[in-house]
């Protein structure tokens, strides 16, 4: 107790400290789980920000400015979404918003940037609205640099068609995330007049799902679509091997997670899912460089979720570009020029020209993302990109 | 066939589990009257200590220590554990006048011991290699893992054991004593005080050694215990939480009923038999299901 006591005094005395020098940097509100299941995406999507902003700071920072990083850990609690927000909009004064990583997180905060009109760039949830936001704010001031669900479910079931599986069982977890991936990968199917043979869910800290996989194997399933976070995706390849059932597995990106890829071992071996950055697949000078940083940075090798460090690095500059095109740090005009890029970007997860317009606000589209493959505790490139 | 069977077996191993859980709730109960909320967490900090002793958190490799030394690491944790809930939560508060302050002193204490396992050690999941290995053995064509049967035949002997230690030895009569007449035993030269601090001690040590034998299938977290308490307390509500026979029934209810939910109604609906037994007890019968014999019995 002590403890904590003294280090909340030391919060706010840095905070103190923070708001005194706000006038000569460039404040980056950055949120995500930084604790809990969670935790492997937003530490490594932090990570991959501050890696984005060393660079830069280094360089001469942005405008003649430093940038500074305000982080707060959500817990993936959807309600700290809102309060994180409102603490980064009217207490921090921040310039622009990076993160978070879950989708009910994202949902709970996304109203306020269109409200106080700071820009934010979703760098990792796949689920929270973005694009839909235009029906209720023609400005919409909130941005993604993800594969969204849409992208995924589309993946994911094309992969699963193009491997001639016929009878796809699919299992999501029953938070916002994973349910909101069963009804987008439903909708693909149904646009392929595919019915798939079985719909489970499953709570968070569930450990035995051999109920639900007997269930899909009983209706004669032949491949399984899964949406979740690792630890529960880790208990379904755990469970399959205890049924002795071993039908082949495509997911959610989650699927790459540190905590998937240990706790599943062996059963983990052969899992197929969307990916937009595949850390064993650095292949541009860009890649390995960041690849490098990382692992000297934080030492830690291979990232505990790569993707989110690379979307949180490619997040942070598209930031930086836009401010630098903008000449300026007034949201609107931070906006305008995220809308309308007068430069390419080659970032760590692709090559964006113009990533975003003013009708679209989605930055990665299928002809990014590629397939990985867990193998023996590593994600591999299983197929390259799509060309579309 | 196999799948029932499949559905038998995942279902006993948990029920069993809870079973053990419950008999933790069981002996504070019977001396004290009071129930130790805390258990679950207790049961979460016995798979950290275990964990701590026996692999590397960094790399999930194993430590290269035997099993013995994890297992005598849950033992002293278990006890200290209990020796602690008991002396700064239930002894001040029966002092009190209020009579249920142990309840939310128990509580505080169980998530006194989540904050400080998430403060001190991670908040993560980790995985727990079985030192029986990972791999299922087929029994008729369903799968169970050995961590399991060892977890089922561990449970099943302590549980007999503590009957016979309460039922043969002079101590077990103490306690026996104590729980069906606290001034009487004081009368008769039995250390009451004694006597519930011990229980304590041997219900937080069932739970640890309960949080050793799970982990290899639920992973170890800060998080592990939580659920699992909860439903041990269903379990001991649904049996009754003076009989230890009661208990292990309940348990079977509770385990089997939610997986052949799971896999006959809805993966959704998992828990909700469990809730509706719980509620139908507690209207119909609150002493649960096998309360009223071992009352007679003793």
């Amino acid at each position: 107790m002590r403890l904590s006591v003294v280090l909340s005094f030391l919060l706010a005395v840095s905070l103190i400290g923070c708001t005194k020098k706000s006038e000569d940097t460039i404040k980056v509100g950055v949120f995500g789980p930084f604790t809990g299941g969670s935790a492997p995406m937003g530490v490594s999507m932090r990570n991959g920000v501050q890696i984005a902003i060393d660079e830069i700071n280094a360089s001469g920072g942005v405008l003649g400015k430093k940038i500074q990083m305000v982080d707060r850990d959500d817990e993936a609690k959807n309600e700290r979404g809102g309060q994180i927000m409102q603490e980064f909009l009217d207490k921090e004064n921040v310039v622009a918003v990076l993160g978070p990583i879950n989708t009910g997180v994202a949902d709970a905060s996304t109203q306020y940037p269109n409200q106080k009109k700071v820009p934010m760039i979703i760098n990792v949830s796949a689920g929270a609205k973005v694009n839909e936001l235009f029906k209720t704010n023609p400005e919409n001031y909130v941005f993604r640099i993800a594969a969204n669900d849409d992208i995924q479910s589309k993946v994911i079931v094309g992969e699963a068609m193009k491997r001639g599986y016929k009878k796809p069982a699919l299992l999501c977890d029953d938070t916002n995330y994973g349910q909101n991936g069963r009804e987008k990968m439903e909708g693909v199917l149904k646009s392929l007049n595919v019915k798939p043979v079985y719909i489970g869910k499953f709570k968070l800290k569930d450990t035995d799902m051999s109920a639900q996989l007997q269930e899909a194997k009983a209706a004669g399933a032949d491949v399984l679509l899964v949406y979740g976070i690792g630890p529960e995706l880790a208990a379904i390849s755990n469970s399959m091997s205890r049924i002795g059932w071993n039908p082949e597995m495509i997911g959610s990106w989650t699927l790459a997670m540190s905590n998937y890829i240990t706790n599943a071992g062996k059963n983990g071996n052969g899992t197929k899912m969307p990916q937009t950055f595949i850390e064993q697949a650095a292949s541009t000078p860009k890649q390995k460089k960041f690849v490098e940083d990382y692992k000297a940075k934080f030492k830690e090798s291979p990232i505990a979720s790569a993707v989110s460090a690379a979307q949180g690095y490619d997040s942070m500059y598209l930031l930086k570009n836009a401010i630098q095109q903008a000449n300026s740090t007034e949201g609107k005009k931070i906006k305008e020029a995220l809308e309308n890029f007068n430069a390419p970007y080659e970032g760590v997860t692709g090559t964006y020209a113009k990533p975003f317009s003013t009708t679209d606000h989605e930055a990665v589209k299928e002809t990014n993302v590629m397939l990985g493959e867990v193998k023996d505790g590593i994600v591999i490139q299983a197929t390259t990109p799509t060309k579309k | 066939m196999t799948e029932i069977l499949q559905i038998l077996v995942s279902g006993c191993v948990q029920g069993v589990i809870y079973a053990l859980i419950a008999f933790g709730y069981n002996l504070t109960f019977s001396t004290s009257k009071t129930i130790n909320f805390s258990l679950g967490n207790v049961l979460m900090l016995g798979g950290v200590v275990g964990f701590s002793l026996y692999v590397d958190r960094a790399t999930g490799q194993l430590l290269g220590y035997p099993y013995l030394v994890p297992i005598i690491g849950v033992l002293v944790a278990g006890v200290i554990a209990g020796w602690v809930v008991h002396k700064f939560a239930v002894e001040p508060s029966l002092k009190l006048k209020s009579e249920y302050t142990w309840v939310l002193a128990t509580l505080a204490m169980g998530i006194i011991i989540k904050n400080a396992v998430e403060q001190i050690w991670s908040t993560g999941d980790y995985r727990f290699p079985s030192p029986l290995g990972d791999d299922p053995i087929r029994i008729f064509g369903a799968g169970i893992y050995p961590q399991e049967i060892l977890a089922v035949v561990v449970a099943t002997a302590m549980v007999f054991g503590i009957e016979a230690f309460k039922r043969y030895t002079i101590y077990g009569k103490a306690i026996q004593a104590v729980s069906e007449d606290k001034e009487t035993a004081s009368l008769m030269g039995i250390p009451q005080q004694q006597v519930v601090k011990v229980s304590f001690m041997l219900s937080a040590t069932i739970a640890t050694v309960g949080g050793l034998l799970v982990a290899p299938w639920t992973f170890v977290s800060a998080t592990m215990g939580t659920s699992l308490g909860t439903k041990a307390y269903v379990v001991a509500i649904i049996g009754g939480l003076e009989s230890g026979f009661g208990l292990v029934v309940g348990g079977l209810i509770l385990g089997i009923s939610e997986f052949v939910t799971a896999r006959y109604i809805s993966s959704g609906y998992k828990e909700l038999p469990g809730f509706i037994i719980l509620i139908l007890v507690i209207l119909i019968k609150p002493s649960g299901l096998f309360g009223k014999k071992t009352i007679k019995k003793v």
